[in-house]
């Protein structure tokens, strides 16, 4: 009897010590299927698990603001990073950008009459556009910034409907309930093939597209959380980030305004 | 600061689809209600049961169930592509036909009781007086379940001017087209708490004076 009660503890034991807790991070839905194939890898490297919650970054700044237990967070843009360091939220130290991205025009993939690039948001069969809602979505951000910057926004008034994520902009595409709408290159990698891209927007409209990351200030698995970052600008990280269409991060960090 | 030019398009937005919902609502649920209080047919049960489900279900199943059958590539939404041109999705028709469909049932249901509650004896005394089965509703059925179908009216004008989950799916989120309920989930989203605090007030004092009216016309006070 007490040798079996000590078998049992001594595997239980050793469940507790090898199943280090898993470090949470909240990302940019974009980085949905990278970051899940990226958690894997570093899995079986390190034994360390790493779980995700993904949503627009608006949305995970403001459940980080309200104390969501998130050791790390990876925005697409440095908005929400800025704001977040601004409230004292973020170890800065450990901010660094992990990817970049292109901004896109697409259209349902079995849409084969569409004129090709810009005249499309003026041809009479073009109906509504889907952007990400631009307060919280980085790529509705971007798509305003294009917009605005094409001189189109008169004409697209009315006609624009929100996303609450860049996926559902991509997903409303995807069913054809609008005629295009506006997303980052990595999504259409990861659309199965349901959009095509008739335009890749150039940076000059649109300030540059970056993934700042940086550990929770609060986190009680800063240390792993940290870990796990670096990871994310190994070769191999990096090689799973071209696959899915996302790019380097752009150069030169604009200078915090706090700073 | 909140100003009543930020308040009143999702408020009138919100009116009118609710105003809409409701009347086509009526022009349906009631005749139904009545040939379902007087007649027997077969699949009677499951009629019923699927007239009565939106009450029960999630408006989220509603409004998923609303894109198969009316998205752009849904079971009916591409022939009415593809012939005319024209998509419910994202229009106000769209958003009317949601909360119609949510509401459905609480006028249904009361108008069905209120005519079932029609003493038969006066139908078939003005049918044998020589009135039509239509003049028999019209003047006889109608009038003597006025007050429960007024109770419903009222009651489906509220659930469909408070309709969000199927009305979020179908009418999805607009630049600048924006329902009361939803503006309210917006505002939470943007962290704009003094924003959604005003529309909450807003959708409130509606619905109360609403409930009110309902509370004093089932009483009786106005019914007579």
């Amino acid at each position: 009897m007490r040798a079996l009660f000590v078998t049992l503890l001594a595997i239980v034991s050793s469940f507790a010590a090898r199943a280090a807790e898993p470090v949470n991070v909240a990302a940019a839905i974009s980085m949905r299927e990278s970051l899940r194939e990226i958690g894997k890898l570093y899995e079986q490297q390190t034994g360390q698990a790493v779980t995700f919650t993904f949503g627009a970054s608006g949305q995970l700044m403001a459940q980080i603001r309200n104390g969501a237990s998130i050791d790390a967070f990876i925005s697409a843009a440095a908005k929400q990073i800025d704001d977040l360091d601004k409230a004292k939220l973020i170890d800065p130290a450990t901010r660094r950008d992990v990817a970049g991205n292109e901004l896109v025009l697409i259209v349902p993939s079995d849409d084969v009459t569409s004129p090709n690039g810009i005249r499309l948001l003026t041809s009479p069969a073009f109906k509504r556009l889907a952007i990400g809602e631009p307060k919280t979505v980085p790529a509705g951000q971007y798509a305003e910034q294009t917009i605005a910057k094409l001189g189109l926004a008169e004409k697209l008034a009315g006609r624009i409907v929100y996303g609450a994520n860049v996926r559902q902009v991509l997903d409303y595409v995807a069913r054809g309930e609008v005629s295009a709408g506006i997303v980052y290159r990595s999504d259409v990698v990861d659309s199965n093939r349901k959009a095509r891209p008739v335009i890749i927007f150039t940076e000059n409209v649109h300030e540059p597209i970056r993934y700042p990351a940086a550990v929770i200030a609060p986190s009680k698995h800063a240390d792993a959380a940290r870990a796990f970052l670096d990871y994310l600008g190994s070769d191999r990280a990096i090689a799973v980030f071209t696959a899915h269409g996302f790019t380097r991060p752009p150069r030169a960090e604009p200078v915090p305004a706090n700073k | 600061m909140i100003s009543l030019n930020d308040l009143w398009p999702p408020t009138y937005l919100s009116l009118r689809i609710a105003l809409a919902a409701t009347a086509i609502t009526t022009l349906l649920a009631v005749p139904l209600a009545f040939i379902l209080a007087r007649r027997r047919f077969a699949g009677q049960t499951i009629l019923e049961a699927a007239l009565t489900l939106p009450l029960v279900l999630p408006p989220t199943v509603v409004g998923f169930v609303l894109i198969l059958c009316f998205g752009r590539r849904g079971w009916i939404g591409h022939w009415l592509d593809r012939w005319f041109d024209y998509t419910l999705v994202f229009r106000f028709e769209g958003a009317v036909l949601a909360a119609a469909v949510v509401a459905f049932p609480l006028l249904y249901l009361p108008a069905k009781a209120a005519f079932a509650a029609v003493e038969r004896d006066f139908e078939d005394t003005a049918r044998l007086s020589g009135a039509s089965g239509l003049q028999v509703f019209w003047h006889v059925s109608l009038p003597m379940a006025r007050r429960g179908i007024v109770s419903g009216l009222t009651l489906c004008f509220a659930r469909a001017l408070g309709e969000f989950g199927a009305t979020i799916m179908v009418f999805g989120w607009q630049s600048g087209r924006i329902t009361l309920p939803i503006s309210i989930y917006t505002d939470y989203v943007n962290d704009d708490f003094a924003h959604a605090t005003a529309a909450v007030l807003t959708l409130s004092a509606i619905s109360v004076a609403t409930i009110a009216f309902y509370n004093r016309w089932s009483a009786g006070h106005l019914a007579k």
